[in-house]
Order: structure tokens, then sequence, then C-alpha cells
């Protein structure tokens, strides 16, 4: 039986489940490819000064996928010996140090995969419809009114 | 009749995710922009930063002719941050 000839392929989901890098390097692993190259994007804890609690992503679902998949499409042109591509992006809410984005890139030496690796994610943030929202600290996020008549008992 | 779709920003301001408006078959980027302020007024505050997508392929707010079918998708997109 002949064996799978290992066609190059594209992995690409969008999800709201923790990402694992296990999972995505697993994806594009080949017995043709000695480099595999790994970009983890993960969550900060501040930008300008506030505390971030946490990130929030949506996406316009299914153009981010096809505009994934012409990254993929432009990846292959450029490093024609790029064998398997995988991008997994998180969605929802992502507490601080998990990864909202992995992308993995198997190739059978390592240049091509470490400069698709940095295309991928550069290209990613110009051009794939995917926000997100930053939930700052903030001393109490609730308000009250001053007509409450509990609270306020200050005489 | 296009659906109109709404993100980030702009679906907090237009205060929905989604709908379905009637527009002329042929318009300007700018025309439709037009069009939808003229339904979410508060939308025009994200005029210059926001491009549309037509047929998920991006447009920008200008003259280019759109010629737009029954149940073609239509997003607005402000600046993006994925990654």
């Amino acid at each position: 039986m002949d064996e799978s000839e290992d066609v190059p392929k594209d992995f690409i989901k969008l999800k709201s489940e923790k990402l694992s890098v296990d999972e995505v390097s697993e994806l594009v692993v080949s017995p043709y490819c000695g480099a595999v190259s790994l970009f983890i994007g993960t969550t900060r804890n501040n930008f300008e000064g506030k505390k971030v609690i946490h990130l929030e992503y949506e996406a316009y679902t299914s153009m981010a996928e096809s505009e994934i998949k012409k990254i993929c499409r432009d990846v292959r042109q450029k490093w024609p010996s790029i064998k398997h591509i995988a991008v997994h992006h998180r969605l929802g809410v992502v507490p601080i140090t998990e990864a909202s984005v992995i992308i993995a890139v198997s190739s059978p030496h390592r240049a091509e995969s470490l400069e698709a690796v940095t295309y991928c994610i550069n290209t990613l943030k110009a051009s794939v419809p995917i926000w997100k929202k930053e939930i700052y600290e903030d001393k109490y996020p609730w308000k009250e009114n001053k007509e409450c008549f509990w609270a306020n008992s200050e005489k | 009749q296009v659906s109109v779709l709404y993100f980030a920003r702009s679906a907090e301001l237009a205060g929905l995710r989604c709908e379905t408006l009637r527009v002329p078959r042929q318009v300007t980027a700018l025309q439709l922009w037009e069009e939808i302020v003229r339904v979410h007024p508060r939308l025009a505050v994200i005029r210059d930063q926001v491009v549309f997508a037509v047929r998920q392929e991006y447009v920008l707010l200008g003259d280019q002719l759109l010629v737009l079918q029954p149940g073609d998708e239509v997003a607005i997109i402000p600046p993006i941050s994925g990654g």
C-alpha cells in the first residue's frame, strides 16, 4: 500500500475553547519535514499602564477563514517547500497569559518555516477580520444610584 | 435586499449584529454607507475608520461601484485587531 504522500494541508480553526500547542504542532508534523516553526500569541496584562483583566475576541468567521486560506496560499507561493500550515485562533474570552492564536508551519529545512510563520502572523494582523476588546480593571465596575435607599448609609 | 453585518464597535453603535436592508442594485460604496447611516445615525462617528466587506472582499468607502445581488452579505469592518 502506498504511504500517503503527505499532501500539503492547511488547518484553520476558530474556536472558543482553550488552544493547545501540542495539538497545533502535531497537525503539521511530517516525516518529510525537519522543521516545525511555531508562533503563540498570548494575552498581556497591561496596556498603556491600565491593567487588563482579560481579552474578548470576535470574528467575521466565514471571511476570517477565507482570509486565512488566502494567507496560506500566499505562503505556499512564496515558500514552495512548506508542507503543512496550521492557524488556530481563539474567540470569546481569553484570560491573561493564555494563547489567543497559535500558528505552526512545517518545512524540510528551518529557514522557510521560520519565515513563513512570521509572514503568517504579520499578515493575519493586517487582513483577517477578527477584533479584540480589552476589559480593564476598574475600581468597582457596578454603578450605584444615589436614589438607592439601602446604600449610601453615611448618616 | 442585502444582509448587513455589524462587528465590534459598529455593532455597539448600531445596536445589532445583523439585518436585511433594501438598497439599490447598483450603488457606490460611499452611497451604501450613507444609506446605512440613515438607518443608524450613531454609525457616523466611525466613518473614517471603517471599510466594507462585500461578498467577503474588502471595499473602501469610496466611489467604487458595487453591483449587489439579493442576499449578498455586506459587512461593516472596523479596524481589525486579531492575532
